[in-house]
């Protein structure tokens, strides 16, 4: 039965192969063929192929990812039309075009796979397609998918999803941050510690309580109040960033004498060269010394 | 079946062990009755990162032990010790057995004698000494092959005069558990309190890169009194970067009278310009020909640097810095530095004599020495009879420097000593060294007296007549 199955599956799928390959756009073809040998400079020339296939084809979706994926202002001499037409921007909106014509299908390959290549160029390229996704696409699946990705098991992803969401919410944090701060309840450590990440980058004004919430709760009396030490130790730098009303956030921890954080939080406060840390650390100074004192007991 | 019930009973037994001790380990708090204070568990991962161990107090109750004791709130507590004075042999039997149990370490007192410590390799192992007495508590017997009879220092006839067990607090529960056992054995307690040293070097540090003038006294106290090397050093640097930064004045008055945050390049001092760029505080575009204040950093300096200039030009500083540089006050090199850094941004012509002293010293290292030379070249004519009795009087190196930065402060005293030296001096080093310098100043007299001594060399295939061609065709043909 088992066998039936997957056989019928087989030719189904053979057949869709076929199929795919009549239809497909031959400089598409020639182009994928191109990257997939060991041709000197086939990048290059599979780019000059996308491009034809787009022109044989407006709305060829794969084409338009590809291109987006392959060009490279190396290619050109500075400030020919093709220089200019293979910026990150001009990339970007190869992609989107991409999602455009397959909204689902390019979204998840947009942030499960793009973004996760090597070449920083195709990282920011696949940013700027999501940013276009958020203005312009559907924003809900995209925050949809965001959040799976900062919720995955694996490491990268959830990296690249904060720096998505960080990048998104610079714009416009009155959506990110809520969603943000929603994740910092998760239960991965990961995920927990890429939201701080994100908040911090945000900047927002909004999140300073709730990281100050966080950091606060290392003295917690049962252990499934406290969180855990590298994620309280980002968000004391993440306050760091945000800077101007998280100040007198980083002053309370700098004064608070068990906390294992003060170090991070002069540290941010240096950084911020606010004029409100500097009573604080001359406070801290002031601390009694390493000293014997003998003590006599009452009774 | 039988086997299950004694599973399942060991089982009992394990869950309620891990009910007790969670129960004493979700407390983060102890209310000592003996001391009559409060004390706190660290964040748990304190520990783990500044290898800190400890309870902190956090509350004192009014008169008792503790507040008579002049604890503090906030002080961390890494040891405990406790002492049990010696009356008898009973009194010496268990004093050991208590201060052995855990860590296998004591510290014996014998009279007249430094304290020892004495360690065995496992529990149980004997110490191996066996005293006699009431009131005078002598040893009787030393057991061979035992720690004791490892020491020189324990002899039959010594007089036992204490035991002391030093603790480490790890953490709530450890503290609860010695300072009951100490108490309930009438020992004398002393608290052993760990600063932060952390905090203290990140408090420091962040002081000399806020740039307030308010952290000129606390940084000179610590650098004068505190007892830890790593936070002195600390200040050291922190002054240093203080007195840097208070050199800017001028420039960041220009964008406080404007009231802007951007000006002209052109228009500012451009050693300045170069010196706020690598603090950090501004950024310079050449091609746009602007200087723009760095957020958050450079725009907050602005409002200090005023207040910042005027402490440093009230003179501690340069008192402090012209002691610190003596190797005899300041053993440490990396503060030495750090206050010959000062006095070359300062330039106090105070400080002349004191630069001289260094610059004397043979058993001071090159580098130092050197700075110091470099502080009075800094100075300039002034510190020009300094070097010159320099170079009469001290060792080759301090000739080499002095030769050097005479060179540097230029003028025909000094110039005519150069040329007078070169004629006089036989050490090939330093007829180079003086040859730059002469070179260096590069008026008329000095290119002929050059031009004479190359006549004197012509013959020698030396080092210094290569150096002379070389400083006269640089001469004949500067463009090139």
């Amino acid at each position: 039965m088992k066998r039936y199955i997957t056989g019928i599956f087989l030719i189904v799928g053979i057949a869709f192969l076929i199929v795919g390959c009549g239809n497909q756009n031959e400089h598409l073809a020639k182009g994928k063929e191109l990257i997939k040998s060991d041709k000197r400079r086939k990048e290059e020339r599979a780019v000059r192929e996308f491009k034809l296939a787009i022109e044989q084809e407006k709305n060829n979706a794969e084409a338009h990812y590809l291109l987006g994926f392959y060009d490279s202002q190396d290619y050109y001499e500075t400030n020919l039309p093709e220089w200019n037409q293979a910026s990150i921007a001009q990339r970007g909106q190869h992609m989107f075009k991409a999602y455009q014509q397959k909204p689902g299908e390019y979204l998840e390959i947009l942030i499960f796979d793009t973004l996760r290549d090597d070449d920083v160029d195709v990282q920011n390229t696949a940013l700027e397609a999501l940013t276009l996704v958020y203005q312009k696409g559907e924003r809900k699946q995209l925050l949809n998918q965001l959040e799976k990705a900062i919720k995955s098991n694996d490491n990268r992803d959830r990296h690249d999803a904060q720096w998505v969401m960080a990048n998104i919410g610079r714009t416009d944090p009155k959506t990110m941050v809520p969603i943000l701060v929603e994740l910092l309840e998760h239960k991965q450590m990961g995920t927990r510690l890429n939201a701080v990440k994100a908040l911090g980058e945000i900047g927002s004004e909004d999140a300073i309580p709730v990281l100050a919430a966080l950091i606060d709760s290392g003295s917690a009396k049962r252990e499934k109040d406290r969180e855990v030490a590298e994620v309280r130790q980002l968000a004391v730098a993440a306050l760091g960033k945000i800077g101007g009303k998280a100040v007198p956030e980083l002053v309370k921890i700098t004064e608070n004498k068990g906390s294992s954080l003060r170090v991070d939080a002069i540290r941010a406060l240096s950084s911020l060269g606010d004029e409100k840390a500097v009573q604080p650390l001359l406070d801290a100074l002031k601390e009694k010394s390493s000293r014997e004192i003998v003590v006599e007991l009452g009774n | 079946m039988l086997k299950g019930m004694k599973m399942q009973k060991k089982l009992l037994f394990l869950f309620l062990y891990l009910i007790v001790v969670c129960s004493l380990g979700c407390d983060n708090t102890y209310y000592d009755e003996h001391l009559e204070m409060e004390v706190k568990q660290l964040d748990s991962d304190l520990n783990n990162r500044w290898s800190t161990s400890g309870v902190v107090v956090s509350s004192i109750t009014a008169n008792g032990p503790a507040e008579k004791a002049d604890l503090a709130t906030g002080e961390l507590i890494s040891y405990v010790i406790g002492e049990y004075p010696i009356h008898s042999s009973g009194d010496f039997s268990s004093a050991v057995k208590k201060a052995m149990a855990d860590d296998n370490n004591m510290l014996l007192y014998l009279k007249d004698k430094q304290p020892l410590r004495i360690a065995t390799r496992k529990s149980g192992d004997k110490v191996g000494i066996e005293v006699e007495g009431s009131g005078t508590v002598r040893i009787k017997n030393i057991i061979h092959g035992t720690p004791a009879s490892n020491s020189d220092n324990i002899l039959i006839g010594d007089v036992v005069e204490k035991i002391v067990d030093e603790r480490k607090i790890q953490g709530l529960d450890d503290y609860k558990k010695t300072i009951n056992e100490f108490a309930k054995a009438n020992a004398t307690l002393t608290f052993r309190t760990t600063e932060l040293i952390g905090v203290k070097i990140a408090a420091v540090t962040a002081l000399g890169n806020l740039g307030d003038a308010r952290a000129v006294d606390a940084l000179i106290d610590i650098l004068k009194n505190n007892r830890e090397l790593a936070l002195r050093k600390a200040a050291a640097r922190s002054l240093d970067r203080l007195v840097a930064l208070s050199r800017l004045n001028s420039l960041f008055q220009q964008y406080q009278q404007e009231n802007v945050n951007q000006l002209p390049a052109d228009t500012l001092d451009r050693s300045q310009l170069e010196s706020a760029e690598i603090l950090g505080l501004l950024l310079v575009d050449p091609t746009a020909n602007t200087a723009t204040l760095e957020a958050p950093f450079g725009i907050q300096f602005q409002h200090r640097s005023e207040a910042l200039n005027q402490k440093v030009n009230e003179g501690q500083l340069v008192d402090l810095a012209e002691q610190y540089i003596q190797k005899d006050i300041e053993p440490d090199q990396e503060i030495r530095r750090a206050c010959l850094s000062i006095l070359g941004v300062l330039r106090p012509t105070s400080a002349i004599d004191s630069l001289a002293k260094v610059l004397r010293d043979q058993d001071e290292i090159p580098g130092i020495r050197f700075q110091a030379g470099l502080g009075l070249s800094r100075i300039g004519e002034p510190a020009a009879n300094a070097l010159i009795d320099v170079f009469n009087e001290a060792d080759a190196t301090a000739k080499d420097i002095a030769a050097s930065a005479l060179g540097n402060i230029g003028g025909t005293v000094t110039r005519d000593f150069l040329i007078n030296a070169l004629d006089t001096t036989d050490d090939p080093a330093i007829q180079l060294t003086l040859v730059d310098a002469i070179a260096k100043i590069g008026d008329e007299s000095s290119l002929s007296a050059l031009d004479r001594q190359r006549q004197r060399f012509q013959e020698d295939d030396s080092a210094i007549r290569i150096f002379l061609d070389e400083v006269f065709s640089s001469i004949t043909a500067p463009l090139e």
